[in-house]
């Protein structure tokens, strides 16, 4: 395989974002990602959007033609991919394979979702379609909902509490506040949201024992990443970060059918790849940008991934291990929880923030000396996940 | 009452729902088809407050469940008390007014 290098990047500011189209976010993304990397007047060889449901949000599809057309790219190649909340992390490794086979030397990726279109309960039902239409879409069964379920089991199993799923959403509020790309810059404290005797007013059950604050918001936004050969990274006038490692897996459809429901096969497969491919350890990154759509999800995923051993990932994160300053800084761009999901874009959104640190370019939120950043994008409940290892050079 | 139906595999003995073209352990394409048998055991749950479209309620409890037989289900719960590891009885009930049309599913009561 041949040597993939991010470029260039590009991102909007995530939230509500009703004075913008969803092809006008990703253009100016795009557009970014190519002025950022000294791009110029050369040609794109290939583009990949990731988009989950612009047919669904929008009444638009064909986005990826709409793009290269909005952006002058023809004649060059264009795909939308579409892997549920993990779209933007499969276009990734779509570009990735293009650029490492030789096939291509230049691929735009731009993740885009426009999801405030619609009004909540409709955004609702629009992801809940990710699940099994007949044994669990019919019950009226939410992604919350899952996230519930799962939950409940994780702390039955392994003790996380009420209070540790706050504290993640403390901390990457607070990260949060400091990215100004950010959809929420507003610090909670877990007395407000936990402790406080009326926290059930401030902090409501959603899917119980899921609270509002335990969920990502529902975002729109874009964000882009340019990816380029070596020969190309080295004629252009950029500061291009490595594609280490790619990894993806899947599991089944259902989370019933899953022998260990607590298991997040998917999540231990595509990081193990990744961390393969790039041939480095868990204990190598410095950074990592996980998919907390739930708090439960941080927890969970820091040990699949295996930065901590499984039950132990709610201890690190009491021990300010994954704080900004921690030994494992994890979602310093306030996570999904923060930032925003807004599904399509998270997964290049997650790229886009490791590349920024592993420049140094990322402001009051900078990981000292980041080398290693690695990034985990989650598809439906687990079932098809993409990990990322990005690497400076 | 029919519910659902459910896959038993003919080679290795492992039961399935929903179904599958090969049998998720071992690859085997023939199934016996089943349906789900006996008091049904609560796995795991959740209360749900924010409903999608479509359904106008709150506090509606989904849970997921496993017969006596091995099959594994999600349905609504209709309990006033809901624990993990509550026995439950299977109703067979509209669960969604979908275009104009009642869908049916489980609804699992305390047995």
């Amino acid at each position: 395989m041949k040597a993939v290098y991010a470029a260039g990047v590009g991102m909007t500011r995530f939230g509500r974002r009703d004075e913008v189209s969803l092809v006008d976010m990703m253009a100016d993304v795009g557009l970014q990602a190519i002025d950022d990397a000294g791009l110029g007047e050369q040609p794109v060889d290939m583009v990949y959007v990731g988009n989950m449901a612009s047919g669904l949000f929008n009444h638009q599809v064909s986005v990826a033609s709409a793009l290269v057309d909005r952006l002058n790219l023809m004649p060059a190649a264009a795909d939308r991919v579409e892997n549920g909340p993990a779209s933007g992390g499969s276009a990734i490794k779509n570009g990735f394979l293009a650029v490492a086979s030789g096939y291509a030397d230049v691929v735009l990726v731009v993740g885009g979702e426009k999801m405030r279109e619609v009004i909540g309960p409709k955004a609702t039902d629009v992801v809940a379609c990710m699940t099994h239409m007949e044994a669990e879409y019919v019950y009226g069964v939410t992604l919350p909902a899952m996230a519930g379920m799962f939950t409940r089991l994780y702390m039955e199993k392994y003790g996380v509490t009420r209070e540790h799923l706050s504290m993640v959403a403390v901390k990457n509020h607070k990260n949060g506040t400091l990215n100004p790309y950010a959809h929420i810059q507003m610090e909670i404290s877990l007395f407000g949201i936990y402790g406080h005797p009326q926290s059930h007013v401030t902090n409501p059950v959603v899917a119980d024992p899921i609270h509002l604050y335990d969920c990502c918001p529902v975002s729109d936004g874009a964000a882009a990443v340019l990816l380029v050969s070596e020969e190309m990274a080295k004629k252009l006038d950029a500061k291009p970060v490595l594609v280490a490692g790619v990894g993806q897996a899947t599991d089944t459809h259902t989370l019933q059918e899953r022998a260990e429901p607590t298991d997040l096969k998917a999540v231990r497969i595509a990081s193990e790849k990744a961390f393969d491919l790039a041939g480095i350890k868990p204990k190598d990154i410095d950074v990592a940008e996980l998919h907390d759509a739930f708090t439960i999800l941080e927890i969970a995923e820091s040990e699949h991934a295996g930065f901590f051993k499984k039950g132990e990932g709610a201890k690190a994160l009491v021990e300010g291990k994954t704080q900004i300053g921690g030994s494992l800084p994890i979602n310093p761009s306030g996570g999904l929880k923060a930032r925003g999901h807004p599904v399509g874009a998270t997964g290049v959104a997650q790229a886009v923030e490791l590349v920024w640190q592993l420049r140094g370019e990322a402001g009051d939120r900078q990981v000292k000396k980041a080398k290693n950043g690695f990034s985990l994008n989650f598809g439906g409940f687990g079932n098809n996940v993409v990990s990322l290892v990005l690497r400076r050079v | 009452m029919k519910t659902v139906t459910a896959f038993r595999c003919k080679k290795c003995g492992l039961v399935m729902y929903p179904g599958h073209l090969r049998c998720l352990k071992c690859n085997n394409r023939e199934f016996e088809k089943i349906e789900p048998e006996g008091a049904a055991k609560l796995l795991t749950y959740t209360v749900i407050e924010q409903l999608p479209w479509g359904i106008d309620e709150r506090g509606r409890i989904i849970g997921v469940v496993e017969f006596e037989n091995g099959v594994k289900a999600m349905g609504v719960v209709q309990a006033e008390e809901v624990s993990m590891g509550q026995k439950l009885q299977a109703a067979w009930e509209p669960v969604r007014y979908i275009a104009g049309e009642d869908v049916y599913g489980f609804t699992f009561y305390p047995a």
